[in-house]
C-alpha cells in the first residue's frame, strides 16, 4: 500500500477521460508560478500499467485554464456562496411546495465522482422526493445497463480487461476503441501481436482506425447489428455449439429467443442481405464464432446509441448465454463505457430509472430499505424522467428547476433547439462547472464554481468494475468547491442538516459502501461492504479494486458469474427474443444522407478540458464531415470545403473530409465542437430526439440529413493576440493554440483589404495610428494576407483565399506578440505562413512528438518500411501509440512495393 | 610610341568614343584579335576607359578615384592599342574611310565603330547654357561638383536615376539640394507610385527636397550670366549656386549624321550592330535598334559580344531583352525590370511592408512574369529577371512568387 500513498507533492490519481480509467501520476510543480509538469502513467494501475493515450498524456496542459469559473454567479453577477445557496434552496423549496417534488431535477454527468453522485441521488430521491436524477450517462450506456439488467437481473459487467488479452476471438461492435479507448485498444493490439492466431473482427458501418488490427471488418448497414447476433444464435444451435447444460441449468427463455432468431434471420444469405455485407465475410465471422470458445464481444456507443440499443445488447448477450461463453476467462459480453465514472453513477443509482445501490423502485422492498437506511424524510416512489423526457418536460413547464452538473446538454443532447427552448423555459437553471463559458453555462441563472480534475477527491469506477481514487493535489482556485459540498450545502439549507453533514468525502464513500451491503446478503451484485467503515487514512490509501468487495473479500472480484448464478429472482439468466430493426429515421428524397456521429482521436466530449491543450488540436483542428468521394463529386463538394448539413431539426456547417471510410449515402461527423469553439458546427442540432423505448438512450448515431456545398465564400485564417468576436464570418472555428487566438474562418466572398482590416476594430487595445500593416494581395489566386504590427510586434494576422487551404499555423502562432521585434525575414515569412527554411511537417499524425504526414512520407520514401522503423527514425508512435493505426497506413504494402 | 597614322599589316579597327562601350570593346577586341587588328580608340574626354556608372559613387564619396577605371588603359597601350584622348572626332569620311580629329589628325580605318554615347538633354529654358548649369555625365562633371565648397544650393532638374544619384551625392557633400521632377512620382519609368513613395520618404529623410509634377519656369541670371535663381510655377524664386540638368539623355549622333549615316533618335543599326554603311557599326547609347535606344549597361555588353563576332565575320545577332534597373545609392535598394505599368490583361501581385520600406510588385501575364519592382529587399531581383528572361512558366508558383526564390525553389535555399 505504500506505493499508493499520497505525498504532498505528488499523487496517484485516475484519468478523467474515457471509461478505461487509467492510473495517472500527477506531480506538483516546484513553485506555484510554474506549470504543472507532464503527467505519467501509473505503472501499478491494472487498467493501463503505466501507459497513457495522447489525451491522458496531455492532462497537465489542461490544468491551467484561463476560463475557470471562480465565483458563484446569480443572474450574471458574482455573489458569495452563502447567498447563492440561499437563492437556490429558496427556489427549490418554493417550486416543490407549489408544484410538487417532480418540478425539480438533477442532470448529472459521468464525470462527477461517485461521492458527488451519491449525495445528489440521496437528496433528490430521499429528501426532495423526486427520482428526476438523470445524467449524460443516459447518452452513452443506458442501453447497455438495461441489456444487462434484462439478462442478468443486475447491471453487472461480467468481464475484465485481462479477458480482452486472453480471448481468441474479439468481436468489436460499434466501437472505434483505437481512438475512444486507446489503452484498451493497445492492450488488444499487443496481445494480438503476441498471439497472431487471435482473431479480431470489427463490426462498424465505418472503416475506422480500429480496423487496422482486424482480421475482418463487417461494414454493416447502419443499425443492422442485431441481425448478426440473431443469426449467430440460430447458427450456434445448427452448428452444435450450444452449451446445453448451461442453458438448461442457468437460463430461462431460450426457446422463444431461438424461435425469434430463426424467424428473423433464417439464413446466412438473408442476414448478409439485411446487413449489406458479403456472405463470405459473414461466413468468416460465423466460422470463427463456431470454433472459438474464448470469445469476447466488445461493444460501445455504436450499439447503445440506437432506438433498439437494448435489443442489440441482448442479441449479443443471448449468443454468449447460449454457448456458455460467460463467466469464464476470455469470454463474455463486454460493454465498454465512454466516461470515467458512468459506472460509479450506475452504482449509486444516479439514473432516473434506478433507486440506489443497484436497486430499482420496482425491486421488492427496496424503497423501504433505502428509506430506512437514509432515514429519508420524503422518498421518491417511482421512476423519474430520463434525459430526453426531462428536457421535454422542462419545455412543457413541468420541471421548473434544474441543476446541471459537469455536463453540456446544449451540445450533447439531441435536437439542441429543443434543449435551448427547455432551458429558456425553465425558471431556475443551476449549472455547476469548472468553466465559465460553455454552451450550457450561457443558459444558467445560477453558476456554481466547481473543482476539477487534480483538485477533486473521490472515487470513480471504470468499465471493468474497478474502483479507483481520483485524488486532489492542487488547491481549488478562487471560490471553487467540490460538487458534493455544494449539494450538501443546498440540502442543509433546505433543512436536511442531519443527513448531509459530512465532514469529509470519505464519509460519503463509507455510507455508500454501507448502503450497498445493507440487508444485501448476496441478493444484490453491487456490494462493497468491505469499505463501510473505511477511515480517512484507508480511503486516501485505497488501491484500485474490482467490485463486488463484500465484507471479508477485500481483494474484490475479477470476473462475475463464474458460478452461473445470476441476480434475477430465480438466479437464472434470461434470454430475450430479439427482432432486429433499423433506426427510426429513414432516408428520403428530402433527407438522403444517413449521418453517423462519433469522436476524433485527440478530443474528449465537448472539449471543455481537451480544448485547453493546444497540442490536442493538431490532429483534427476543425469540425468535419466525412463523405464518400462519389457523393462529394456528385454534390461538387471539394475536400476541406465548407458543407452545410441540414436535418428537419437544424443545421451545421462542417468542413468536408472526402474519404472512402464511409459508405455511399453515409456521412460521419464528430461531435466535439461547441459554440465556444465554432459558431455553427454543433452536430446535435441535426439529431432527432428518437430514443430507445426501454433505456431512453437517444439514437445519436443516426440522423437523416441533406448536404450542400456552401457557395459564394472565401476561406480565411486569423491569428490574433486578443480574442475576437467574428460576427462577419459565416463560419468560424477557434483552434486551441499555444498563444493568442487562432481562428479558421469562412467569409462571404468579396472581402477586400479594407474590409479585412476592420476585423479587430473596437476589440483590440491597439491604437490605430500605432499599427503598421503588412499586405499581400494576389488577384490571380485571389489571396489577401494582412499582418498588423504594433511596436514591431505581431498582433493580428489575416489570410483570405478562395479555396480551402491547410496551413500549419504553429509557426505563425509562435510569432504572435513575442517580445522581440520581427526580423526582416520573418516580416516576409508571416505572410507566407512558414519561414523559408522551416520544414513543412504536413498534418500532425503523432501528437506526442508532433510528427506530421510529410515527415513520415519522407521517411518512407527514404526506405523506412515499418512502423517500428518510423518510431526509430522520428519517434512517432513511440509514446502513447494512439497514432499507430494511422502510421501503419503510410507503410507501403508488399503488393505496392513489388510494383 | 607608334605613329597614329602608321601603316600596318594589320586591319584597322577604329572606335570613336572612349566611354564604357568603346573602351570595353577596344579592350576585349584587343585581347581576342590583337594579332590581326590594329585598334584605335578615340576619346574626347581627357580621361578614358573609366566606369561611368561609378560616377555617382564617386560623387557620394563612396569610392575613390582609384576605383574608377573600367579597363587598364596603360596595359592596353602596352599591348598595342592606340588610345587618343582629349581629341574629339569631328568628321567621318565614309568614302575614304578616314576620320578627322579636332586636332587635325586624320585616321584611316578598315572598320569603324561609333560609340559616341549621349549627352544630358538640355531643357529649353532660357539660361540653360549658363556656366553654372551642367549635366552629370562625365568625370569632369563630378570634378566640378566635388569642387563646390561650403553649403551651396543646388537645383537638380529630373528625378530619374541620374538626377537622384546626383542629388544624393550632393546632399551627402553637405549641399542643399532641390530636385524638380516633371512626373508626379520619382523614377516614373522604373517605379510605380507606391514604391516611389517609399523612395521619396527615404530621400527626404536624407535631406533632399522634392518638387514633384513640376519643372522650373525659368532661370534668373546675374550680369555675368550665371543662374542665380530658379523660378517655380507659382512665381516662387529659389536661390541657387548650381543647376544640374538630369532630365534625360540625348544620343550623340552629330558625327554620324554629318557623315550621312541613317539616324532617327540615334544611329540606326541592324541586329549585327551595323549602320547604314557596311563598314561602320555603332553601339551603346548612340545606337538605335528596333526603335529602342539603350541607357543601361547590360544590353550594351551584349552588343559588344555581338560586335566581337560580327567584326571578324562570324554570325551573331543582337536581341533586345528586358534589363533590370538599380539605383546606385547606398542605403537605397530598388530593382525594376520589364513591364511595370500593367495593362488590362496583366495582373499585379503585391507585397507591401511600408514601415520596413519593403515593397514588391510583380506583373504577371498568362502564366509569365513580365515585370517586377522590388524596393527595400532586392535579393530576389536577379531571380525574377531570370524568370522574365527565360520566360519561365510561373503558373504553379503564383501563390508564393512574390515571396521570392527561397520559397518557390526551396532546394536552392
Amino acid at each position: 500500500m505504500t506505493a499508493t500513498m499520497m505525498t504532498a507533492t505528488s499523487a496517484k490519481t485516475t484519468c478523467p477521460y474515457c471509461g478505461v480509467g487509467c492510473g495517472v501520476n500527477l506531480t506538483l510543480p516546484y513553485s506555484a508560478n510554474e506549470a504543472v509538469p507532464p503527467v505519467s502513467g501509473d505503472l501499478e494501475h491494472p487498467a493501463n500499467f503505466g501507459r497513457l493515450c495522447v489525451k491522458g498524456s496531455s492532462l497537465a496542459q489542461t490544468i491551467q485554464s484561463d476560463d475557470r469559473l471562480l465565483t458563484p454567479m446569480v443572474g450574471g453577477h458574482p455573489v458569495a456562496w452563502e447567498s447563492a445557496i440561499k437563492t437556490v434552496s429558496a427556489k427549490i423549496a418554493q417550486v416543490v411546495k407549489d408544484h410538487g417534488p417532480d418540478a425539480f431535477a438533477f442532470y448529472l454527468s459521468g464525470q462527477i465522482l461517485t461521492e458527488d453522485y451519491y449525495v445528489a441521488n440521496k437528496l433528490a430521491k430521499g429528501f426532495i422526493g423526486t427520482a428526476n436524477v438523470d445524467t449524460n450517462s443516459r447518452l452513452c450506456m443506458a442501453s447497455a445497463v438495461v441489456g444487462y439488467k434484462r439478462a442478468f437481473g443486475s447491471d453487472t459487467v461480467p468481464c475484465n480487461y485481462e479477458d480482452l488479452e486472453l480471448c481468441d476471438l474479439l468481436i468489436m461492435v460499434g466501437s472505434n476503441a483505437a481512438w475512444t479507448h486507446p489503452i484498451l485498444y493497445q492492450r488488444i493490439a499487443a496481445a494480438k501481436k503476441q498471439r497472431p492466431n487471435m482473431k479480431v473482427v470489427v463490426i462498424d458501418p465505418r472503416e475506422t482506425a480500429t480496423c487496422d488490427i482486424s482480421d475482418l471488418h463487417l461494414a454493416i448497414k447502419p443499425g443492422s447489428d442485431a441481425a448478426i447476433f440473431s443469426f449467430l444464435l440460430s447458427d450456434s444451435v445448427q452448428a452444435g455449439i450450444l452449451d446445453q447444460g448451461f442453458v438448461a441449468n442457468h437460463t430461462n427463455g431460450f426457446k422463444a429467443a431461438l424461435a425469434q432468431a430463426n424467424e428473423s434471420t433464417p439464413s446466412l444469405s438473408l442476414t448478409a442481405d439485411f446487413c449489406e455485407v458479403s456472405e463470405q465475410d459473414l461466413a468468416s465471422l460465423v466460422d470463427w464464432w463456431r470454433d472459438t470458445a474464448k470469445t469476447i464481444t466488445f461493444y460501445s456507443q455504436g450499439v447503445n446509441q440506437s432506438s433498439s440499443g437494448v435489443d442489440k445488447c441482448n442479441a449479443i448477450i443471448n449468443c454468449h448465454l447460449a454457448t456458455g461463453r460467460i463467466g469464464k476467462e476470455g469470454a463474455g459480453p463486454f460493454s465498454i463505457t465512454g466516461q470515467p465514472n458512468a459506472m460509479g453513477g450506475r452504482e449509486v443509482g444516479g439514473l432516473a430509472n434506478q433507486l440506489a445501490a443497484h436497486m430499482d423502485f420496482a425491486t421488492p422492498g427496496a424503497q423501504d430499505l433505502v428509506q430506512r437506511f437514509w432515514q429519508a424524510s420524503n422518498m421518491a416512489t417511482k421512476d423519474g424522467l430520463k434525459a430526453v423526457d426531462l428536457f421535454q418536460a422542462m419545455e412543457e413547464g413541468k420541471v421548473k428547476v434544474v441543476w446541471i452538473m459537469s455536463t453540456n446538454p446544449m451540445v450533447s443532447l439531441p435536437d439542441t433547439a429543443q434543449v435551448r427552448r427547455a432551458l429558456e423555459k425553465c425558471e431556475l437553471v443551476i449549472v455547476s462547472d469548472c468553466k465559465a463559458h460553455t454552451d450550457t453555462t450561457a443558459m444558467a441563472d445560477v453558476l456554481f464554481p466547481a473543482t476539477g480534475w487534480s483538485e477533486k477527491d473521490g472515487t470513480v469506477t471504470n468499465s471493468e468494475r474497478r474502483i479507483s481514487r481520483q485524488r486532489g493535489l492542487l488547491p481549488a482556485p478562487g471560490e471553487a468547491k467540490h460538487d458534493w459540498w455544494a449539494i450538501c450545502e443546498v440540502a442543509k439549507s433546505l433543512g436536511f442538516q442531519s443527513a448531509f453533514s459530512y465532514q469529509s468525502v470519505h464519509e460519503i464513500f463509507a455510507e455508500h459502501a454501507a448502503l450497498s451491503a445493507f440487508e444485501n446478503n448476496g441478493r444484490r451484485d453491487f456490494d462493497i461492504g468491505h469499505f463501510s467503515q473505511i477511515s480517512k487514512a484507508e480511503y486516501d490509501a485505497l488501491i484500485p479494486v474490482q467490485w463486488p468487495v463484500p465484507e471479508g473479500r477485500p481483494e474484490g472480484t475479477k470476473r462475475m458469474f463464474e458460478d452461473g448464478r445470476f441476480f434475477t429472482s430465480d438466479g437464472r439468466a434470461r434470454f430475450i427474443a430479439i427482432t432486429p430493426s433499423f433506426p427510426k429515421s429513414r432516408a428520403s428524397q428530402e433527407w438522403p444522407f444517413t449521418l453517423n456521429t462519433g469522436r476524433v482521436r485527440d478530443q474528449w466530449h465537448t472539449m471543455t478540458r481537451t480544448g485547453d491543450a493546444a497540442s490536442l488540436a493538431k490532429h483534427t483542428a476543425q469540425p468535419y464531415v466525412e463523405i464518400h468521394p462519389k457523393d462529394a463529386k456528385r454534390l461538387a463538394i471539394k475536400d476541406k470545403a465548407l458543407v452545410r448539413l441540414t436535418s428537419p431539426y437544424g443545421e451545421a456547417l462542417l468542413k468536408a473530409k472526402v474519404s472512402r471510410a464511409v459508405a455511399l449515402g453515409n456521412v460521419f461527423a464528430p461531435i466535439h465542437w461547441t459554440q465556444q469553439f465554432a459558431n455553427a458546427s454543433v452536430v446535435s442540432n441535426l439529431i432527432p430526439q428518437v430514443v430507445d423505448p426501454l433505456s431512453g438512450q437517444p439514437e445519436s448515431k443516426h440522423a437523416q440529413v441533406r448536404l450542400e456545398a456552401v457557395g459564394g465564400i472565401c476561406y480565411g485564417l486569423i491569428i490574433s493576440a486578443v480574442p475576437l468576436v467574428l460576427s462577419d464570418c459565416l463560419y468560424w472555428c477557434q483552434v486551441p493554440s499555444e498563444r493568442g487566438y487562432h481562428y479558421e474562418v469562412v467569409w462571404p466572398s468579396g472581402q477586400t483589404q479594407a474590409s479585412l482590416k476592420l476585423i479587430d476594430v473596437g476589440q483590440s487595445q491597439d491604437l490605430a495610428e500605432k499599427a503598421e500593416w503588412l499586405e499581400y494581395s494576389n488577384p490571380i489566386t485571389q489571396q489577401i494576407r494582412l499582418a498588423k504590427l504594433v511596436d514591431q510586434k505581431l498582433t493580428l494576422l489575416i489570410y483570405s483565399h478562395p479555396q480551402p487551404e491547410s496551413l500549419v499555423a504553429d509557426w505563425l502562432i509562435s510569432k504572435l506578440a513575442i517580445n522581440t521585434s520581427l526580423s526582416a525575414q520573418d516580416r516576409l515569412a508571416i505572410l507566407v505562413g512558414i519561414p523559408a527554411n522551416l520544414e513543412d511537417k504536413g498534418d500532425i499524425v503523432c501528437s506526442c512528438y508532433q510528427i506530421g504526414s510529410k515527415q513520415i512520407e519522407k521517411a518512407v520514401t527514404s526506405g523506412v518500411c515499418s512502423v517500428d522503423g518510423l518510431g526509430a527514425r522520428l519517434k512517432c508512435g513511440t509514446n502513447c501509440g494512439s497514432c499507430l493505426p494511422e502510421l501503419k497506413r503510410f507503410i507501403p504494402t508488399v503488393a505496392e512495393l513489388s510494383v | 610610341m607608334p605613329s597614329l597614322i602608321s601603316q600596318s599589316e594589320k586591319r584597322r579597327l577604329v572606335i570613336v568614343g572612349a566611354g564604357m562601350a568603346g573602351s570595353k570593346l577596344a579592350h576585349d577586341f584587343e585581347k581576342a584579335h590583337g594579332d590581326e587588328y590594329q585598334i584605335v580608340l578615340i576619346g574626347e574626354e581627357s580621361r578614358v576607359g573609366y566606369n561611368r556608372i561609378m560616377l555617382s559613387s564617386l560623387l557620394a564619396n563612396d569610392i575613390s578615384d582609384t576605383e574608377m577605371p573600367l579597363v587598364d588603359t596603360q596595359k592596353m597601350q602596352e599591348d598595342g592599342v592606340d588610345i587618343v584622348s582629349n581629341d574629339p572626332a569631328i568628321k567621318v569620311d565614309l568614302k575614304n574611310k578616314t576620320i578627322l580629329l579636332a586636332s587635325g589628325k586624320s585616321i584611316i580605318y578598315d572598320q569603324l565603330v561609333l560609340a559616341t554615347g549621349s549627352r544630358a538633354s538640355v531643357l529649353p529654358i532660357h539660361g540653360s547654357s549658363a556656366p553654372n548649369v551642367m549635366g552629370f555625365r562625365t568625370w569632369s562633371d563630378v570634378d566640378v561638383m566635388t569642387q563646390l565648397d561650403g553649403r551651396r544650393s543646388v537645383c537638380i532638374i529630373g528625378g530619374g536615376l541620374l538626377g537622384l544619384e546626383a542629388a544624393v551625392g550632393l546632399v551627402k557633400r553637405g549641399h542643399k539640394v532641390v530636385v524638380f521632377h516633371r512626373s508626379s512620382w520619382l523614377l516614373n519609368r522604373q517605379l510605380d507610385e507606391e514604391s516611389a513613395e517609399l523612395l521619396l520618404n527615404r530621400l527626404e529623410q536624407m535631406g533632399i527636397e522634392f518638387r514633384l509634377g513640376e519643372s522650373p519656369e525659368s532661370f534668373l541670371q546675374t550680369d555675368d550670366g550665371r543662374v542665380s535663381h530658379v523660378v517655380c510655377k507659382k512665381g516662387e524664386k529659389l536661390s541657387v549656386d548650381l543647376v544640374v540638368m538630369a532630365a534625360g539623355i540625348s544620343p550623340e549622333i552629330a558625327l554620324a549624321k554629318s557623315a550621312g549615316l541613317k539616324t532617327d533618335r540615334a544611329i540606326l543599326v541592324n541586329e549585327q550592330m551595323q549602320t547604314s554603311h557596311v563598314d561602320v557599326f555603332a553601339l551603346g547609347e548612340c545606337c538605335e535598334f528596333d526603335r529602342q535606344t539603350f541607357g543601361l549597361v547590360a544590353p550594351i555588353w551584349t552588343q559588344i559580344n555581338v560586335l566581337m563576332k560580327v567584326l571578324v565575320g562570324k554570325e551573331a545577332a543582337f536581341v533586345v531583352e528586358p534589363t533590370p534597373t538599380k539605383l546606385k545609392v547606398s542605403g537605397v535598394n530598388l530593382f525594376s525590370v520589364g513591364k511595370i505599368q500593367p495593362s488590362e490583361e496583366d495582373s499585379c501581385i503585391l507585397f507591401k511592408d511600408v514601415s520596413a520600406n519593403h515593397y514588391r510588385k510583380l506583373v504577371v501575364n498568362g502564366g509569365l512574369l513580365v515585370g517586377a519592382i522590388l524596393y527595400g529587399n532586392v535579393a530576389d531581383g536577379s531571380w525574377y529577371f531570370q524568370l522574365i528572361q527565360n520566360k519561365t512558366n510561373v503558373s504553379n508558383m503564383l501563390d508564393l512568387l512574390v515571396f521570392g526564390e527561397a520559397y518557390c525553389c526551396p532546394q536552392v535555399a
